[in-house]
């Protein structure tokens, strides 16, 4: 009887491991089918740009820009988005989001790029508008923004910071507590990065990116 | 009775090993249909082993190169070991794995590899990893390449990472159990569509243009392994547009070759030479090129090969032309049957 029991034991035993094997318990293999984790947690609200409204007034800036950089804010202040947004005609563009929406509202872009990614199939598309460009992943059905790149003067982070402004107000604007590397300070907001490039002083890139690629 | 159980005990264990080892060969991908460059490495091993040039890289040499180019007209017999985003360790590491095969008199490396410094991504891992045969250099490749989340014993068993496949399963991976079919022409990924390249974004602005240490002393190691083996090593940088290649970057790449005394060859130079048309030789909008792009500068590198390195015209060995006669029906019969489907498509 015993015997019996044992092998009883021995086979569920076995079957055990091997529907284990097979149902498994592991990570995520979605990297593996070259598909990407899109983590969009929607996501937790933040206070962060209306905090940075106030200290944006006080810069030098053309009254137009003010009033622009105001109503920016404002919505920054008052609707919550997911990290740091970028607007352009009051159109949110927010890391993770889908794309087809954002780039539907934006309009037809100046110039449109896509790279197939080595060996998998889907799209990294850019988009290039006046002043910056939107860059797409692809996810199972739908492309999502991975970053917006700041490409000159003549747009600003909602929070009023523009390439060619100096450290001081990027510090001023956005506080200090950021990871810093060589010449990039590193902003880190719900799973993702606002990128500033530093050099002798002054901003000469911004970059809003994804934490997901 | 002590024997019995023994006996049983062991059959047991081996029903279990055999049944996990089936499992794992039905569970792993194949990379016959989709995404067939995951089968570019372990391709090698099924070679005769006799290369005068092999190639190492991602996939600016597999998509750019073409070995029978450099045979038909050259009587240079070539292999590529390419792999998607094969980082510069891992060439390094199959570079020692090749030299346990063969002792080719050219190895050339492309450059844009250099670019990253630290492991990236696991499925690209997996793609280069995986084909190749167990030894110290995959081992040490492994450990070189593996990200934070990955696991040493998920490649040695492969189907603690790949268990969930089961509800992916097609009739593919029963076909292409124990045996796959050969997807490239000696490494190199054929295609013959074209797809103009257009609106190809410059470089963005990056906080430092410095090839990282990581980078280099795996560029050096390379550089010194060609040396113990007295193989010539040229570096190349393929004339993909796109990723950017930075001014920065070509200055790091000449003053490299110059110091080490090696041959560096930037093909984005020499659009002219080589008769590239990015509007005609490229599939994807200029980040590789097709059959006619790849056909036009493995042309030009074949004669760099004869006339600068002085590589000897293969074309007298019976052994050899018969070989390549095979390799010759399969690359035009992947080329008709491409140029068909394309016709079909239209």
């Amino acid at each position: 009887m015993k015997k019996i029991n044992m092998k009883k034991a021995n086979v569920i035993v076995v079957t055990g491991m091997i529907l284990a094997m097979l149902t498994g318990c592991g990570q995520s293999e979605n990297v593996i089918s070259g598909e990407v984790n899109n983590s969009t947690n929607l996501s937790q609200k933040e206070e962060n740009a209306g905090q940075s409204q106030n200290q944006n007034q006080n810069e030098n800036q053309s009254q137009n820009q003010n009033q622009n950089q105001e109503s920016k804010a404002e919505n920054a202040a008052s609707e919550s988005y997911k990290g740091y947004a970028f607007i352009s005609k009051d159109v949110v563009i927010e890391m993770d989001a889908e794309a087809a929406p954002i780039i539907e509202a934006l309009g037809e872009p100046l110039s449109y790029f896509e790279a197939a990614s080595c060996a998998f199939e889907g799209l990294d598309k850019i988009y290039t508008y006046s002043g910056f460009e939107i860059n797409t992943y692809p996810g199972k059905d739908k492309d999502y923004i991975s970053s917006v790149i700041l490409k000159d003067d003549s747009v600003t982070t909602v929070e009023g910071v523009a390439i060619g402004d100096s450290r001081e107000k990027l510090e001023q604007v956005y506080g200090t507590e950021c990871t810093v590397e060589e010449n990039l300070m590193i902003y880190e907001k719900d799973d993702m990065k606002l990128r500033f490039i530093v050099k002798d002083g002054v901003i000469e890139a911004i970059e809003y990116v994804s934490n997901v690629l | 009775m002590k024997k019995v159980k023994i006996g049983r005990a062991v059959c047991t264990i081996a029903v279990v090993l055999i049944s996990l080892y089936l499992l794992q060969k039905l569970l792993m991908p194949k990379y016959v249909t989709d995404v067939i460059e995951g089968a570019l490495i372990a391709e090698y091993y099924e070679e005769e082993k006799d290369h005068d040039v092999i190639f190492i890289g991602d996939c600016e040499v597999y998509e750019n190169f073409s070995p029978n180019v450099l045979w038909d007209e050259y009587g240079i017999n070539s292999y590529i070991r390419g792999s998607a985003q094969q980082l510069i360790w891992q060439s390094y590491y199959l570079l020692e794995d090749t030299l346990r095969y063969e002792k080719p008199e050219v190895v050339v490396f492309n450059v844009l590899a250099m670019k990253y410094n630290e492991p990236q991504k696991e499925a690209y891992n997996r793609m280069t990893l995986e084909g190749m045969k167990w030894s110290m250099s995959k081992v040490k490749s492994i450990q070189a390449s593996m990200t934070k989340e990955e696991h040493f014993l998920d490649y040695v068993f492969p189907i603690l990472r790949y268990h969930s496949r089961w509800s992916e399963l097609t009739a593919d991976d029963l076909k292409y159990m124990f045996r796959t079919k050969k997807v490239s022409h000696n490494g190199y990924y054929m295609r013959v569509d074209v797809k103009p390249a257009e609106n190809v974004p410059g470089g963005k602005v990056l906080a430092d243009y410095q090839f990282g240490d990581n980078a280099y002393d795996y560029l050096d190691k390379i550089t010194q392994l060609c040396k113990e083996n007295d193989i010539q090593l040229i570096l190349i940088k393929a004339p993909s547009l796109y990723p950017y290649w930075y001014d920065e970057w070509e200055q790091q790449m000449e003053d490299y070759a110059e110091e080490n005394n090696l041959m560096y060859i930037n093909f984005l130079k020499l659009i002219e030479e080589t008769g590239l048309d990015f509007s005609t030789d490229t599939y994807d909008g200029g980040l590789h090129l097709n059959l006619s792009g790849a056909e036009k500068i493995t042309r030009y590198f074949g004669q760099v090969l004869k006339e600068e390195v002085g590589l000897s015209d293969r074309r007298d060995e019976q052994e050899l032309v018969l070989r390549w006669q095979e390799k010759q029906k399969f690359y035009e019969q992947d080329r008709d049957e491409q140029l068909e489907a394309l016709q079909n498509n239209q």
